[in-house]
């Protein structure tokens, strides 16, 4: 862009191009670029008015349902009590024990799932025999059914008489450990681990295989030693595709429930359960309505706030160029 | 199906230290090293626990429920019959009727939005992704009870076809952002080059975008196709005998056989196997369809 | 009858309050090879788009063969374009590619056959027709995208830079392909290209554009010997013209320290009529010879020996450089001092140094 001098005939010119765009922008009929408008947008429409009458009309059913004290148990009680649920559940000790046990889950799974997503992508980066082979193997957990994964958890593997794990650790002394019991929620995080480190492999391995190879052959000719190549370029540009994996991670472990269902069943007592078995819990065993969408707006909102940044992490990540090299 | 390395790699080795003297230009290297024996070993690992539901499926049920684990046995097909008869089959063609059709609705509906996100953007492209990707994140357990209520007062209750809506609207958010990043991919000129052609959008759009696209297409179905034969949650609350699905009978049939490890592992395979084999099979389109929506 | 006028066309970028063409006016002859020619971001580009009908025309219109084009789809203007990158279809057969736009209009299965095969013999492409794109090398995409073109017999040929993606010999030949080709079809054809000698040897007019403007359009001859405005002057020719803007003295330019570019009595005159004091003059670097006295005193950079002749790069003072074209082996070495002088027959553009105008 070169400079305009003040007063020259570049500026009159320059000046008088605005007004002829002005002229021109003036004169453009609204309605023929209406009707354009509304023909790009046609194809759209349709997943768009499904989405919202499926998803947007039962969220406003709840938050009404969470201003009424309603127990189906006992029918005609119904009544409305404002805002009554949420002080409720905001007193209850159990809802905080729950809330922090699915934080414990989301953060513990997505590091060490993230952690270890990172380790098996490097390991399968560089060819070996049977590469493939062994990305087969390494997806399988991500595509068995969650329920009946966590089956093979609690049965198979964890369990205190017959469980491989214990038969496994019984040359160090391990005997006949009760995972599921003694470490309710351990035992889920372990399932779910086992279920959600493939996905954050094959993000990162994508990340690692779309990584331009010449700026690792620069930094080596400079000098610099694998680990350091690891840590100033590799990870970097990984960057945004732990992040990614994080984000969907963590949006998908909110909903965790299979895992606790059939593992656990939340116990022992609460122990292991998590917000969405919690509010299961209190609607379809309890019939307490009102107080299990209290709760379920609670979990919206705080659920709204970590996605906000997750959606302007994802949108300012891929929409934007990567960095040149 | 855990399978054996097909040979020694110290021969390989050898035979390619004695041939290197010998001028051959680099063909495929097949190296030995010791990261790959470390990556079999994890891969092993995280295969066993399908592996060993899969071998107790075709054990006896004294062989099943041993302190020692058993590896060898004489095999038996007698537990995946005792499966079949307390009727497995229902629960399996819910869930093929499900799966199929909320996948073709999923596709009907997002292959036009992700073309009208992408090739002929709308100014308010981003505003409608970021609605898309938003109902994603409301955390579903939110919403049950209304869905509840709502589908037993339209009768919908224990029905296939509240299943099959539900996941539309489960799978449609992933599948427009995944198939807006193939349609992305599409030069813009081949369009233009179309429409020059004489055809109309419709016409370029049958005949030189899909064919283009349909690899992230199929990509995006099979994802959609494992999220539906999986989902638990929605089946479980909104189904009782009629429409239950196969995660749902495989939580009941424990309720009532919950020793019999044996018939246990043969309705989990029968559940899982399908979309295991799928996914295989598919895995490159998978791999692909995964990191796609993570690059673009 | 395929003419085609630009009426005070305009286009506006999406998003933007810039004009990417601004009041294009052109009338260019049925048959007629139009060459449009600028730097990036002059708008040749859009304006081919414009007539292609894959950019809206904003203000004024487009005319082809009479025929207000305002408002009417590509589909039905009846133009074939052939893209920089080609635009194949990828999965498509050559054939397939070729007989699209035939096969969208209704024409029968054999009648397509004998159409393709007919543009195939003429791009040597026969033996190509049932592969596919992927399967062809650069120099055979570029063919297919014109044999596309030429299947459609349209009313007018739009290229927009359809040779920057070859290799600079394949470049050369095949821009004699496709002036041949044109001269043979005589269908109207709009090019467009950044490259001015593409523009000088293939076009039968020239337009220069700059910064959506059109600067002048003639013929290539007019083009190098009567340059409307500095701008062109300094476009066109390789290596390009040397323009200096300089005082002006009793009998011409003053150069350098103490050296004098002259002038003919009648552009001084016009000079003098026009109340300048600087000016800036231009000489193109054929147009200088070396010589024992006289001229321009100047201290040489750079020899450049092309082997059929040699272009001189000095300089006359600080920041006043010269380029020069000499006889190869040329006598002068780096660092020497030499005099150039305008040659017998040589031209001196001169042009107004706020407006860039041409005098006289």
């Amino acid at each position: 862009m070169t400079t305009i001098a003040p007063g020259s005939s570049e500026e009159r010119a320059a000046a008088q191009d605005s007004e002829h765009v002005e002229r021109i922008k003036k004169a453009q009929d609204p309605g023929v670029s209406r009707a354009e408008g509304w023909r790009r947008r046609g194809p759209l429409l349709p997943a768009l008015i499904f989405m919202i009458i499926v998803t947007q009309i039962p969220f406003l059913f709840t938050l009404y349902y969470s201003t009424l004290s309603w127990n189906l148990v006992r029918p005609g009680s119904r009544r409305f009590v404002g805002l009554q649920n949420y002080l409720d559940v905001v007193g209850d000790s159990t809802f905080w024990q729950v809330a922090i046990n699915t934080v414990i889950l989301i953060v513990g799974t997505v590091l060490i799932s993230v952690v270890l997503g990172l380790l098996l992508a490097l390991l399968l980066d560089r060819a070996f025999l049977g590469r493939g082979l062994v990305r087969t193997l390494l997806i399988t957990p991500f595509l068995v059914t969650p329920v009946a994964g966590a089956l093979m958890w609690k049965t198979a593997m964890l369990d205190a008489v017959f469980g491989i794990v214990n038969w496994v650790l019984s040359p160090f002394g391990v005997h006949n450990v009760d995972w599921v019991s003694k470490f309710p929620l351990t035992s889920v995080m372990i399932n779910l681990v086992w279920q959600w480190t493939p996905f954050m492999m094959l993000l990162i391995l994508a990340g690692l295989q779309s990584m331009p190879r010449d700026t690792l052959e620069a930094g080596r000719v400079d000098g610099a030693g694998a680990f350091q190549l690891f840590r100033e370029l590799t990870l970097p540009h990984l960057r945004r595709f732990i992040e990614l994996g994080t984000v969907l991670g963590a949006i998908y472990l909110v909903n965790t429930f299979d895992a606790i269902y059939m593992m656990t069943q939340g116990g022992p007592g609460t122990a292991s359960a998590n917000l969405p078995f919690y509010i299961y819990q209190r609607a379809f065993l309890g019939f307490d309505i009102g107080q299990a969408a209290a709760m379920g707006v609670i979990v919206v909102i705080f659920t709204m706030i970590i996605a906000s940044f997750a959606l302007r992490l994802i949108f300012k990540s891929f929409t934007g160029k990567e960095e040149a090299a | 199906m855990s399978t054996s390395v097909p040979q020694a790699p110290a021969t390989t080795q050898a035979s390619s230290a004695d041939t290197a003297k010998v001028q051959k230009p680099k063909r495929k290297r097949r190296k030995f090293s010791p990261w790959g024996v470390v990556a079999w070993i994890v891969g092993l690992g995280f295969f066993f626990p399908v592996f060993w539901m899969v071998l107790t499926a075709f054990k006896q049920e004294v062989d099943a429920y041993t302190t020692t684990p058993k590896f060898f046995f004489v095999p038996t097909l007698d537990e995946f019959k005792a499966v079949f008869d307390q009727g497995v089959g229902t629960a399996l063609l819910n869930s093929l009727f499900a799966t199929t059709v909320s996948t073709i609705l999923v596709l009907a509906l997002g292959v036009p939005a992700a073309f009208a996100l992408s090739l002929r953007p709308v100014r308010k492209t981003q505003d409608a992704l970021f609605f898309f990707m938003s109902t994603k994140m409301l955390p579903v357990v939110a919403a049950i009870i209304p869905l509840y209520v709502i589908v037993s007062n339209i009768g919908l209750l224990d029905n296939i076809w509240a299943l099959i809506i539900l996941y539309t609207s489960m799978n449609l958010p992933i599948a427009v952002w995944m198939m807006r990043s193939f349609f992305l991919e599409v030069p813009g000129e081949l369009l233009e080059a179309a429409s020059l052609d004489g055809a109309s959008t419709w016409r370029a759009v049958r005949e030189v975008i899909l064919p283009l696209v349909s690899p992230g297409i199929a990509a995006t179905a099979l994802i959609c196709v494992i999220f539906a034969w999986n989902e638990f949650f929605f089946a479980v609350n909104l189904t009782a005998v009629q429409a239950q699905t196969m995660p749902v009978f495989l939580v009941g049939f424990i309720a009532g056989e919950g020793l019999y490890w044996a018939k246990l592992c043969a309705a989990a395979t029968m559940a899982a196997l399908p979309v295991v084999l799928a996914g295989w099979i598919a895995q490159n389109k998978l791999v692909r369809g995964l990191s796609f929506g993570a690059i673009k | 009858m395929a003419t085609i006028t630009y009426k005070n066309a305009s286009c506006i970028y999406e998003s933007s309050d810039k004009l990417a063409v601004d009041s294009l006016n052109l009338d260019i002859d049925d048959g007629e090879f139009v060459v449009l020619v600028g730097p990036s971001g002059s708008g040749k580009s859009t304006a081919l788009r414009m007539l292609a009908g894959l950019e809206d025309i904003d203000e004024g219109s487009i005319e082809i063969g009479g025929k207000d084009m305002v408002g009417v789809p590509s589909k039905d203007r009846d133009i074939a374009m052939v893209f920089q990158n080609y635009a194949l279809y990828p999965n498509k057969t050559v054939a397939e590619n070729m007989g699209f736009a035939l096969k969208l209009r209704g024409v029968s299965a054999d009648e397509r056959r004998k159409k393709v095969e007919e543009a195939a013999k003429m791009l040597d492409l026969t033996e190509h027709l049932d592969r596919k794109p992927a399967k062809l090398s650069g120099g055979q995409r570029q063919r297919v995208a014109m044999g596309r073109a030429i299947v459609r017999e349209p009313q007018v040929f739009c290229m927009d830079e359809p040779l920057s993606n070859l290799d600079a010999k394949l470049r050369v030949q095949t821009r004699t392909e496709i002036a041949a080709l044109q001269r043979r079809l005589g269908t109207t054809t709009v090019y467009v290209t950044h490259d001015q000698v593409e523009a000088m040897t293939m076009g039968d007019r020239v337009a220069v554009l700059r910064n959506g403007k059109l600067q002048q359009f003639a013929s290539p001859a007019d083009l190098y010997d009567r340059p409307a405005n500095a701008f062109v002057a300094g476009f066109i020719g390789s290596p390009a013209m040397n323009l200096m803007t300089a005082p002006i003295v009793a009998d011409g330019v003053k150069i350098g320290e103490n050296s004098t570019l002259e002038l003919e009595r009648d552009q001084l005159t016009q000079l003098h009529d026009a109340g300048l004091k600087e000016v800036t003059a231009g000489v193109r670097p054929e147009d200088l010879e070396l010589s024992d006295s006289g001229g321009i005193e100047v201290i040489v950079d750079l020899v450049e020996d092309l082997g059929s002749e040699a272009y001189l790069y000095t300089h006359a003072g600080p920041g006043v450089t010269l380029v020069a074209r000499s006889l190869p082996r040329a006598p002068a070495k780096l660092a020497d001092t030499v005099r150039l002088r305008k040659q017998a027959g040589g031209a001196v553009h001169l042009f107004n140094p706020q407006t860039g105008e041409r005098i006289g």
